[in-house]
């Protein structure tokens, strides 16, 4: 195996420090998994900067021993939560493969246990089911909406598995247990970053779309809102339409809209990544040309893939961590698509990396694999520094506080506006 | 009153497609008693081969003529396959066949395709809108699916009253034992029967695709059951039925959600199959259906 990065300058830089004994064993793993260097030079390297410390006599880089340690993912594979989840399950397996190329987690291996839950709510519960009895994982982590997340959660809370749900935003999901925690911001979060962006550009009037058969839209809708209609912003919303998740035609609601007079200064859709293309081709189709806006749903390559031009001037409100150009953002980027050859198709690819990495940091630092163990380390979570930005979990909650990417649709290329800190958020129930 | 006549045109479009899937339904059930639920599945492979075609750079009404000729040589082979080793064995077991070919084909599709949607490539022809005065507009896509099925309805009754093929099927139809031995050939008519029926799925599908922009292995499913429901109310094994019925539900979906309280207008489907139950109580033979003594 040859080394993945041959950049000369970070890798002595890395072997520079520690040699000096600037840094711990646990900094340079992941330096190196920064660097994206392959095992064997890391193992070295391990070897080189304990034998230089004298401190201890364990290299910290070299191939992992022993009992794996089972992490469980679920995630929608195929169904309509595939064209995010299967994203999501890559960083997932990704970051597993860094790991143990590092050294693993406490010096064993991590395995990471794959299970598909084919965008079904049985199907969900069958295989988190399977990866708690039959594969004995130690934590779980996966699905990235909220009906699935709401799905696997109780199992796990009943098993006494620590569940992370890497991509699901209902704010109400750590409530169904003290081993439920969120690695995304809360939805509440991402509409109230959807609410500040029309009153920036001036729009005051609004027409939403709601899919109103999933709880993430709903939510989603409910607290944009709450948001554009509180005193400082005053918008208003003139129309309300809705359809069920798995509908193909939305005709007769588009007409409704198109119908309005005056037409309102742009449109809201709560819509999940299947119907995110679809919903926006056949608005366009109808007339609507206003702007369109909407959440997280729509970090989807399906938008511009089924949507084509009419995706143009879409903004959406999602997660950082894919968008900008920071160097843990690039080298995530580099990585993923070393091994997939692609890019991260949606910023849904990060956070599966993050959830991964997070409890692996969380293990570590509860220096074993009891689940009770892993909930405790990874409550006190603290700057963790995630692609996806920092996570921490404050005092008995188990959202994180992040901030929002915003992200416009420009010829058909999913382009980053800034990041933003909604000023006030609607609270979470 | 605008937005009337608006959604006026999009249940009628609507309508069209379920029409077209339905009369396919409904011709092989008058003569084989058999409900084709591997009908949608002509339509998805329909789809798809549009797709294949339409990126291949070919002109859309080629695209259109291959995708017929594609659809119904599936049919006529489904036929061939599926069904005619099991003529004359009981109806259930050829239902059950033919949810079994449903599910074989669309694993077959995740298979070849993948489960992810595609974009249907609509001609910008199609996606235009064209302004009809009053206020109202059609979309090209409307206005050729409308166009289009009544032109094919048209066809295909003249087909069916005035044809020999046609009145060889009607006989099939009323009595396939008696037609038998008036020297029609079965065989042929229920390869007719089948070629038509899935060439017009083809249509469908072209038609579903320009309508609603995306295809998928999956997508036969709800056409056909949509098209299942029409055929029963308006009376199963009637063409003339099976259209009307399709317009029917057509109508009820979209008017349901335009004038609906919008809490309730994603129950849409909900209300169809009441409105379903409902007129089955009242005409258990379905509207055009007629009530003839079970043959023994």
């Amino acid at each position: 195996m040859k080394p993945r990065n041959s950049g000369l300058d970070p890798v002595s830089g890395l072997i520079e420090d520690s040699l000096s004994g600037r840094l711990s064993r646990r900094d340079i793993a992941r330096r190196g998994a920064a660097l994206g260097l392959a095992a064997p030079l890391l193992a070295a390297m391990g070897r080189f900067a304990s034998d230089a410390a004298a401190q201890d006599a364990t290299p910290a880089a070299a191939a992992p021993t022993g009992e794996p340690i089972r992490l469980g993912a679920v995630f929608g594979l195929t169904g309509g939560m595939a064209s995010i989840d299967v994203p999501g399950s890559r960083g997932a397996l990704l970051a597993a493969d860094e790991i143990n190329a590092n050294g693993g987690i406490l010096g064993r291996p991590v395995e990471l246990v794959l299970e598909d839950g084919r965008t079904d709510v049985t199907a969900t519960t069958n295989a988190t089911r399977k990866l708690i009895d039959e594969s004995q994982v130690a934590a779980l982590l996966g699905v990235n909406d909220t009906t699935y997340a709401l799905a696997v959660a109780p199992i796990a809370q009943e098993a006494g598995r620590v569940f992370l749900t890497t991509g699901a935003t209902g704010p109400i999901i750590p409530d169904v247990g003290d081993f439920i925690f969120m690695l995304p911001f809360g939805d509440n979060v991402q509409a109230a970053a959807g609410a500040e962006y029309a009153k920036g550009e001036g729009w005051t009037t609004c027409g939403l779309l709601t899919d109103d058969q999933l709880d993430f839209t709903l939510f989603l809708s409910d607290f944009f809102k709450q948001r554009f209609e509180d005193d400082d912003i005053n918008g208003k919303i003139v129309s309300e339409q809705t359809f069920a998740s798995g509908d193909t035609d939305f005709s007769a609601q588009m007409t409704e809209f198109a119908a309005l007079d005056p037409q309102p200064d742009f449109w809201y859709f709560s819509a999940a990544p299947n119907e995110a293309g679809t919903t926006v081709r056949q608005a366009r189709d109808a007339g609507l040309n206003q702007p369109i806006l909407s959440g997280d749903g729509f970090d989807t390559p399906l938008l511009v893939e089924l949507g084509g031009d009419a995706a143009n001037g879409v903004v959406f409100a999602t997660h950082q961590g894919v968008y900008e150009e920071t160097p843990a953002v690039t080298a995530f980027r580099a990585a993923y698509e070393k091994q997939f050859d692609t890019q991260p198709e949606t910023v849904f690819a990060a956070l599966g990396y993050d959830g991964v990495r997070l409890l692996a940091d969380a293990i570590e630092r509860a220096g074993s694999d009891d689940p009770t163990a892993i909930r405790d380390a990874l409550a006190a979570t603290h700057d963790f520094a995630g692609v996806t930005g920092a996570v921490s979990y404050e005092e008995g909650s188990r959202i994180p506080t992040k901030g929002v990417a915003l992200v416009e649709i420009v010829d058909g290329q999913y382009t980053f506006l800034r990041n933003v800190t909604p000023e006030r958020v609607p609270p979470a129930s | 009153m605008t937005t009337f006549g608006q959604q006026f045109i999009n249940a009628l479009s609507l309508g069209s497609i379920y029409a077209l899937v339905a009369v396919g339904l409904a011709m092989v059930f008058g003569i084989l008693r058999l409900i084709n639920f591997a009908h949608g599945e002509v339509l998805m492979l329909g789809a798809f081969t549009a797709v294949f075609f339409g990126a291949s750079g070919w002109s859309f009404p080629l695209v259109v003529l291959m995708t017929v000729i594609a659809t119904a040589i599936v049919g006529v082979l489904m036929e061939r396959i599926a069904y005619r080793p099991l003529r004359g064995a009981p109806d259930v077991t050829l239902l059950l066949t033919s949810l079994g070919v449903s599910i074989a084909v669309q694993n077959a599709a995740i298979l070849f395709f993948g489960a992810q949607p595609r974009p249907f490539p609509t001609p910008a022809v199609l996606s235009q809108q064209i302004p009809l005065g009053g206020g109202l507009q059609i979309s090209g896509a409307n206005l050729v699916t409308i166009l289009s099925a009544l032109i094919l309805m048209v066809l295909l009754t003249i087909f069916v009253t005035r044809t020999r093929m046609g009145a060889q099927m009607r006989a099939t139809a009323e009595n396939a034992m008696a037609a038998r031995l008036m020297g029609i050939d079965v065989n042929v008519v229920i390869i007719v029967a089948f070629a038509i029926g899935s060439a017009l799925a083809g249509v469908a599908a072209v038609l579903w695709g320009a309508r609603v922009g995306r295809i998928e292995p999956l997508m036969g499913f709800v056409p056909v059951l949509k098209a299942f429901v029409a055929t029963v109310i308006g009376g199963f094994g009637s063409i003339p039925g099976a259209v009307l019925g399709a317009y029917v539900l057509g109508f009820g979906e979209i008017f349901l959600v335009a004038f609906l309280p919008q809490e309730l207008s994603s129950y849409r489907d909900a209300f169809v199959f009441t409105a379903l139950i409902v007129i089955l109580l009242i005409r258990p033979q379905g509207i055009l259906g007629s009530t003839e003594p079970e043959k023994i």
